[in-house]
């Protein structure tokens, strides 16, 4: 159905793989269905162009189509334009601090030595949440054994027999002055301080993994710009030496 | 809207409408995300139909909600027009209310 010259097919056919390759994002059904409309443009726009010359025809056809990323401005979804918009500027300011500070590259070496940087901040979180476990498991514990004192204290008189309970120094010769419920008392007390130094640093976490989670998107986002800048060169290299065989729209449908 | 109001068009067939008449100067590239727009808001609906010269056309054609959007706002666009008409001779009233206020003064 698509009666193009070869060359022709080859230059519709790249447009539309540009069109496409910014509509990644898109919904397949959604993204095919648009592709096929403009190829349905393309065809109706190139019969209709007067001219000679098979190329000039095509490419005037795509001039006034305009470049691919004004045709599918109103597709993208809007993760996309904010990855695109509000992430590029933290992105310069931590690459300019970064650069000021150690003198990193930019590159792909820029990006390993931020990768490292950024796996190091999520070994020192993970730390962080290791401590206010165990502070948290600590305060339940002596919480447990506060009551224990207090409510049951022949259970606690046959732990402190068989050895499950040891206490000595100091705090021993305190708690031997006192009575069973005001030792239960005591550590109640010692324990609420724990429990809630436990839950302050559970919830203080939470900034803290907010911020690393920021730093991850920024690298992931200039790895994936440099990803896509290192394809785009490549994608230019191989035109400049196409191989024989290459896949082509030329005659589709017939 | 206004070409689709008492036609159905596909993209190129709208847009040739549309630079024919010298409604309107655009990229025809724009037109598309604008249909699309449309379509996503329910006032056009759109139709695939076979053609004998080439590929499947995308039919699309105004649906009732966008025929009486285009109706509200092209009353809207007389309002204006009116207004802007008005507009340029309020100064000569102006101007004669003025005077009068000067010889008042006087």
């Amino acid at each position: 159905m698509h009666n193009y010259p070869e060359v022709v097919a080859k230059i519709a056919d790249d447009y539309l793989e540009r069109v496409k390759s910014k509509l990644r994002l898109v919904p397949v059904r959604e993204r095919d269905e648009f592709l096929k409309e403009l190829q349905s443009h393309l065809y109706e726009a190139y019969q209709q162009m007067p001219g000679e010359d098979d190329v000039e025809r095509i490419l005037a056809v795509l001039r006034n189509l305009g470049e691919p990323a004004e045709v599918v401005s109103d597709r993208l979804p809007g993760a996309m334009m904010r990855s695109g918009t509000k992430r590029s500027l933290p992105l310069y300011v931590v690459s300019g601090i970064l650069i000021a500070l150690f003198g990193i590259p930019l590159g792909f070496g820029g990006v390993g030595v931020l990768v490292g940087l950024l796996f190091a901040l999520a070994g020192m979180v993970l730390a962080y949440y290791a401590t206010a476990g165990s502070i948290l498991l600590a305060g339940a514990m002596s919480m447990l054994l506060g009551l224990t004192r207090m409510f049951l204290p022949h259970l606690w008189d046959n732990m402190v027999t068989l050895g499950y309970i040891q206490i000595n120094g100091p705090p021993a010769d305190l708690l031997d002055h006192l009575s069973a419920s005001e030792q239960g008392l005591i550590m109640i007390l010692f324990a609420s301080v724990f429990v809630a130094s436990g839950l302050g640093m559970l919830r203080l976490g939470r900034y803290l993994l907010r911020g690393l989670h920021f730093l991850f998107s920024l690298v992931l986002d200039w790895m994936r710009r440099l990803a896509q800048t290192a394809r785009g060169k490549l994608r230019r290299d191989t035109r400049e030496w196409p191989h024989v065989g290459e896949v082509s729209f030329a005659n589709n449908g017939q | 809207m206004g070409v689709l109001y008492h036609e159905r068009h596909y993209g190129y067939s709208l847009i040739r409408v549309l630079s024919d008449t010298g409604s309107i100067s655009l990229k025809e590239g724009t037109v598309y995300p604008i249909l699309a727009r449309l379509d996503r808001d329910g006032l056009v609906r759109a139709e695939w139909v076979e053609s004998d010269q080439g590929p499947p056309r995308k039919y699309y054609a105004l649906t009732s909600s966008g025929r009486q959007l285009f109706d509200e706002l092209n009353q809207e666009f007389d309002l204006l027009v009116s207004l802007v008409q008005q507009k340029w001779k309020v100064p000569e009233e102006s101007e004669h209310a003025r005077k009068k206020l000067v010889v008042r003064k006087g």
